[in-house]
């Protein structure tokens, strides 16, 4: 453990990590393009150089590792000068096309700029280097060559990162640039990934291109539900109304715009895959159902009626892997363990690798959570239960269901869901859209979606994280939580309805999660007491 | 005339009335005097149509070159939209009145334009900041502020609107500060008798961009 001053503090740091690193895990600011923590160190920015006592140069802090002895300084005048030059450097042919580049708002150009440089350019405004704009490398990636700053994140993203090496620099010196090959476009699955990483507004998102300004965003720290890995993201949605009163267009209780990553080593480190980062405009995909057939207190009398007919067992509940633990935690209370979840082979395929990155093949994010639950019994999934409703054991009940964010349902699982309503004499369909399969349910209630409720998610490896509410569900929807602690109030139970309070209830009972509270999750989220082996 | 306090919010002054008649050579003659002023008045508007009141609302006085009426979107010279979409506007405006949805423009070069740029009319409060924000001098204000309507629908103004209408062409342009840096014109049915969105120009193909800049290079 070497020990090494900054700024006239000592620290203690592990070896063979540089300055930057050390500097960033005891909060000193350095400024930095080029350095990202997950795709390899360049050094090419020159924005990070710091002061070391006894180098006749200032140093790159990102690509200086640490020495035992060593003294650094990030805050004097000679440091200050060096940033100041590169800054100049950086932006001498830098477009003035802040208002109407996406990045503006959020771009490290700008930010630096206020903070550290502040001069009036040298050169005419007329006279700047041309380059090419809008240029798309791929399906989802456009490149402003005039914006790039040449930090080669994005090349180094290709490289260490998805290893398909699609964007490269071209040229030479004052000449080089960004581009791809002519018949290698950007298509990788995570090419979303090199727009999050550059921090000007060369790289920018053809999906979100030109949607809203950045500043009108508000970012909520969620975790995507495209499947079971559980990536940290960060939800971007309208933080006000646009445009007012506006009828039509004014977007109140919320709009979401955008996903990025959010930085989780243990899980995903700074990467979403193009799917999950498009995943929110699945819920666009169908008409949203905003008001029900059927109210709870009706449903209660029919199951309860149904339950002192026939016994227990003919009420049960089929919970979906995208509902959080704490709705399927209360759904196992009301239907009094006869509860299950498998639409299909979940079971089998949630801690399978669909590449090497991040994406697994079940495409629910909360399969793990609903095994801990114990939901995975005797009911044997969807297929079990409509045996069972077929041979008239089972008479009534509550379906939830979300779709897949990522992907189609399967026909079949629709198939059987429709055979299974048409067996059932009591049929509750909580969903979130207008699917023609469940018109037939005795009673359709609507449901609050992913991004619309809070609660946790527990991924492949059995690490627990919160899901967060971005937008407000529409219409009367609700999430399913709360239309399971009414049920369970009309039944005689009464059930807070915060879901931090549940998630206690749940971490009394679940011995996986015992200890765990939404403080110990936090935005991170927490491995579960008892760690699941990951075996594929 | 020494201001006095005596249960007004202001000081208001005493004003002595048979001194200030004096200073003004009152007499019974003056009485006189006005009539035949009043008589002189009567003749000139009767007989030579010299009246100081105006048939409003057919006609109108001028109004100040900075007056911060209805809003107008301004155009470049080949007659398409200057607006670039870049939301200042919208950003600063404390009604929040303005909507825009942006669309890509098939020239790289603009990049951005706004496919629909609405505003409240019920809802703005004039202040001109919108004026002030905008960088490319794509929106400025006129001198029109009538805005009787049938319907509330029809106080939100859309873009072939805040471009054209009867009432720039009567009125002229009012508000705009930044005329000195960003020359706009108003969009002027006679001499451009085109699409708002004219300079479109074909999808240029990247290796195309790429030949010309690498010609670009050789020249230099």
């Amino acid at each position: 453990m070497p020990k090494l001053t900054i700024n006239g503090q000592t620290y203690d740091a592990e070896k063979g990590k540089t300055i930057i690193q050390v500097a960033d895990e005891v909060g000193i600011q350095i400024p930095r393009y080029c350095y990202h923590p997950d795709i390899g160190i360049e050094g090419s920015c020159r924005m990070c150089l710091v002061e070391v006592a006894k180098a006749p140069k200032l140093m790159p802090a990102c690509a200086t590792p640490i020495a035992e002895g060593m003294e650094v300084r990030t805050n004097t005048e000679r440091v200050h000068e060096a940033v100041r030059y590169a800054m100049e450097f950086l932006l001498l042919h830098h477009p003035i096309d802040c208002p109407v580049c996406d990045q503006s708002g959020e771009c490290w150009l700008q930010d630096y700029y206020m903070a550290h440089a502040g001069h009036d350019s040298r050169y005419p405004l007329g006279e700047k280097e041309r380059r090419l704009k809008a240029f798309s490398l791929g399906p989802l990636v456009k490149l402003d060559q005039e914006r790039c700053i040449l930090c080669t994140r994005c090349v180094r993203f290709t490289r260490n990162v998805t290893k398909t090496n699609e964007i490269q620099v071209f040229s030479r010196g004052h000449h080089s640039e960004i581009g791809i090959f002519e018949d290698r476009p950007l298509e990788n699955p995570y090419s979303g990934n090199v727009v999050d990483v550059c921090p000007v507004g060369a790289l920018t998102s053809s999906d979100f291109r030109f949607k809203v300004r950045v500043w009108f965003l508000k970012g909520t720290p969620s975790v995507c539900g495209g499947c079971s890995t559980g990536c940290n993201n960060r939800i971007d949605h309208s933080a006000r109304p646009l445009g007012g009163g506006i009828p039509g267009y004014s977007a109140g209780d919320g709009k979401m715009y955008r996903t990025v990553g959010r930085r989780n080593v243990d899980v995903n480190k700074s990467w979403l895959c193009d799917e999950g980062r498009l995943s929110f405009h699945t819920l666009e995909r169908w008409p949203r159902l905003r008001t029900g057939t059927g109210t709870v207190a009706a449903v209660h009398e029919r199951f309860e009626a149904l339950r002192k007919e026939h016994g227990d067992s003919a009420v049960a509940g089929l919970a979906s892997a995208t509902n959080t633990n704490e709705a399927m935690f209360l759904m196992k209370k009301y239907f009094r363990g006869n509860v299950d979840f498998r639409l299909g082979k979940e079971v089998d395929l949630y801690q399978q690798r669909q590449d090497d990155l991040l994406r697994r093949l079940d495409k629910h994010p909360n399969t793990q959570g609903a095994m801990d639950l114990g939901l995975a019994g005797e009911w044997s999934g969807l297929r079990g239960m409509r045996e069972r409703a077929e041979r008239k054991q089972l008479r009534g009940a509550w379906i939830s269901f979300h779709p897949q964010l990522v992907g189609d349902d399967a026909p079949e699982i629709v198939d059987e869901l429709q055979r299974l309503i048409a067996a059932l004499e009591f049929s509750v369909v909580s969903t979130t859209h207008q699917f023609e399969w469940a018109a037939k349910a005795s009673v359709l209630l609507p449901m609050a979606a992913w991004s619309e409720e809070l609660g946790t998610y527990t991924n492949y490896a059995g690490r627990v994280q919160l899901t967060n509410r971005a937008v407000m569900p529409p219409g009367e929807a609700q999430p399913l939580h709360l239309m399971m602690a009414e049920l369970l109030l009309l039944s005689g139970v009464q059930i807070p309805h915060e879901p931090a309070v549940i998630f206690e209830l749940l971490s009394r009972e679940v011995p996986a999660y015992g200890g765990m509270d939404y403080d110990s999750i936090g935005l991170l989220g927490a491995a579960a007491a008892q760690p699941v082996e990951v075996t594929r | 005339m020494t201001p006095v306090k005596g249960g007004y919010a202001v000081d208001v002054p005493i004003v002595n009335v048979s001194e200030r008649a004096r200073r003004e050579h009152a007499s019974v003659w003056s009485t006189f005097r006005a009539f035949a002023v009043t008589l002189r008045r009567l003749f000139t508007s009767l007989f030579k149509g010299d009246t100081p009141t105006i048939y409003y609302p057919e006609q109108t006085r001028p109004y100040s070159e900075r007056f911060r009426g209805t809003h107008i979107l301004t155009v470049r010279n080949d007659g398409s939209l200057k607006c670039v979409a870049c939301y200042m506007c919208a950003t600063i405006c404390p009604a929040e009145c303005i909507y825009i949805e942006a669309g890509e423009h098939p020239n790289p070069e603009i990049e951005k334009f706004p496919e629909r740029f609405d505003i409240d009319m019920m809802r703005c409060i004039y202040c001109g900041f919108c004026v002030d924000a905008c960088p490319e001098e794509a929106i400025i204000m006129s001198r029109e502020h009538h805005q009787s309507v049938y319907t509330r629908g029809e106080t939100i103004y859309g873009i072939e609107k805040l471009m054209a209408r009867p009432g720039i062409d009567a009125k002229g342009p009012g508000y705009r500060p930044n005329r000195a840096l960003a020359e706009a014109k108003i969009f002027d049915k006679k001499s451009q008798q085109v699409c708002p969105f004219p300079s479109v120009v074909e999808e240029r193909h990247p290796a195309v961009l790429y030949e010309s800049m690498i010609r670009r290079r050789g020249s230099e």
